[in-house]
């Protein structure tokens, strides 16, 4: 798995770096993002969709409530901070290994890493 | 293959609909997620690394049949996330029994001993459990990160079994398997008196956690073919002749990526049940507005240069077998035979 996480990135929309950009790594994102508007109100959750060809280019989102999905136009978004943790992130299949070589070996494994840990348990 | 005669009947059935409706593209398998949550979190698994409130969300009963009965396909495979962990999921499988759909719930049978104890389930030609078994004991453990699993699984396939209920496996093969020890694998499933067997290549999601270990094309052929030679004739495959000399290499085939469509909580998911690109509201609006030349070997598409998963080349295997003489002639010659 990749080891760089956009997790806490704050990205300045500009010359180098588009909008389109930032919500195609928003939609990869495998955690909450926080979308800041164009009037200044933000909504924070996790953004599962994206659709630049549809006739009015939007974003759908569920909140950190669970509520939704919102729609939110491309139009109206200034930016997307990156605020939330990357639950893609992390390393448990090394973890597992880790703890399988120190079985062997007889070592003791570090604490909680004998097992990957369930999700959403 | 082990499918039963009216099983086969339906999936021949619909498939000749489609073509004499002339239907270019249509669905053969509905990949159901219900749920992400899992009791599990597999090193090649890319299905579950959200944040809480999406993994608290569930598909309602209603969500789930009404998009069972949008796609129209004679089979609904109910993956996730765990489906036992579903809360709905014993009303759900019997609303779909109830629409002569055939069910394969895909579980890694933590819960199955459980959930049968509890009468979750009745037993029906409709209905099987699809067990999640990458291998023998130390295999699967190891694939799954938790040892004791394969024990789990295998007493819930017994009761399950003892039970009357229809029972598969289903086993995601990686690089570094011992091609030796997954037909002894085969001899155990046979042994216990599962119904059949499906097995696929794994999918190199880019968010699991395991990148290292998924294989490539000619690995996965010579792997395959190493496995399948001279297969035993006890062994029973829950699955299409032709998809299996697709992996020894026998086959050329194109994948057909809107043939295992996959709903869940985000809707229609673009465009396959792999790749994750956007969703759609509705099936007609998945078929009518994914750019499908954009999928698949010939596309050029590098996240699918290395795919031979199950469900894109199956809906393939199936098509070819009913679209031309060939085909057909191959299908039966490999089921009669025994020999892939």
């Amino acid at each position: 798995m990749t080891d760089v996480t956009l997790e806490g990135w704050i990205p300045e929309i500009g010359p180098g770096l588009s909008l389109q950009e930032v919500i195609d790594k928003a939609f990869d994102y495998r955690g909450n993002v926080t979308v800041v508007r164009t009037d200044g109100s933000e909504t924070e959750g996790y953004l599962f969709n994206r659709n630049a060809d549809a006739p009015v280019p939007f974003v759908q989102m569920f909140e950190l409530s669970g509520e939704g999905p919102r729609t939110i136009a491309y139009r109206d978004i200034r930016t997307i901070r990156f605020s939330g943790r990357d639950t893609a992130a992390g390393n448990s299949y090394a973890a597992w290994l880790r703890a399988k070589e120190a079985a062997k070996s007889g070592e003791r494994p570090e604490k909680g890493s004998g097992s990957a840990p369930a999700r959403g348990v | 293959m082990s499918l039963p005669v009216s099983q086969m009947w339906a999936v021949a059935s619909y498939v000749i609909r489609q073509k004499l409706a002339g239907r270019k593209r249509y669905p053969l398998v509905l990949m159901l997620e219900p749920l992400f949550r899992c009791n599990l979190a597999c090193a090649g698994c890319g299905k579950i690394q959200y944040p809480a409130q999406i993994l608290k969300k569930n598909l309602t009963v209603e969500q789930c049949i009404a998009a069972v009965d949008e796609c129209g396909t004679p089979v609904v495979s109910i993956p996730g996330g765990e489906p036992l962990m579903y809360p709905d999921i014993g009303p759900l499988v019997k609303a779909l029994i109830a629409r002569r759909k055939y069910v394969y719930l895909c579980t890694n049978a933590i819960l199955l001993k459980e959930k049968l104890e509890a009468g979750l389930f009745t037993p029906s030609k409709y209905f099987s459990f699809s067990v999640h078994l990458d291998g023998q004991r130390e295999e699967h453990d190891e694939a799954v990160c938790r040892d004791g699993v394969y024990v789990q699984a295998v007493e819930g396939i017994k009761e399950a079994l003892r039970r009357g209920f229809r029972v598969t496996t289903n086993s995601t093969l990686f690089d570094g398997a011992s091609p030796l020890r997954m037909r002894e694998f085969f001899d155990e499933m046979m042994d216990l008196g599962v119904e059949g067997m499906m097995i696929s290549p794994g999918y190199s999601y880019s968010k699991a956690p395991d990148q290292e270990h998924f294989l490539r094309t000619q690995r996965a052929h010579d792997l395959f073919s190493r496995i399948l030679s001279n297969p035993k004739r006890r062994w029973r495959f829950n699955q299409s002749p032709l998809f299996l000399q697709f992996l020894m290499g026998k086959q050329e085939f194109e994948c057909t990526p809107w043939g295992n469509p996959t709903y869940n909580v985000f809707g229609w998911q673009r465009p396959c049940y792999l790749l994750q690109e956007g969703y759609a509201a509705t099936f007609k609006e998945l078929l009518e507005t994914t750019r499908w030349e954009n999928y698949g070997k010939r596309s050029g598409n590098e996240k699918c240069r290395d795919c031979m998963v199950h469900c894109g080349y199956e809906p393939t295997a199936v098509n070819h077998t009913f679209g031309s003489l060939r085909g057909f002639r191959d299908t039966v010659a490999a089921t009669v035979t025994g020999r892939y």
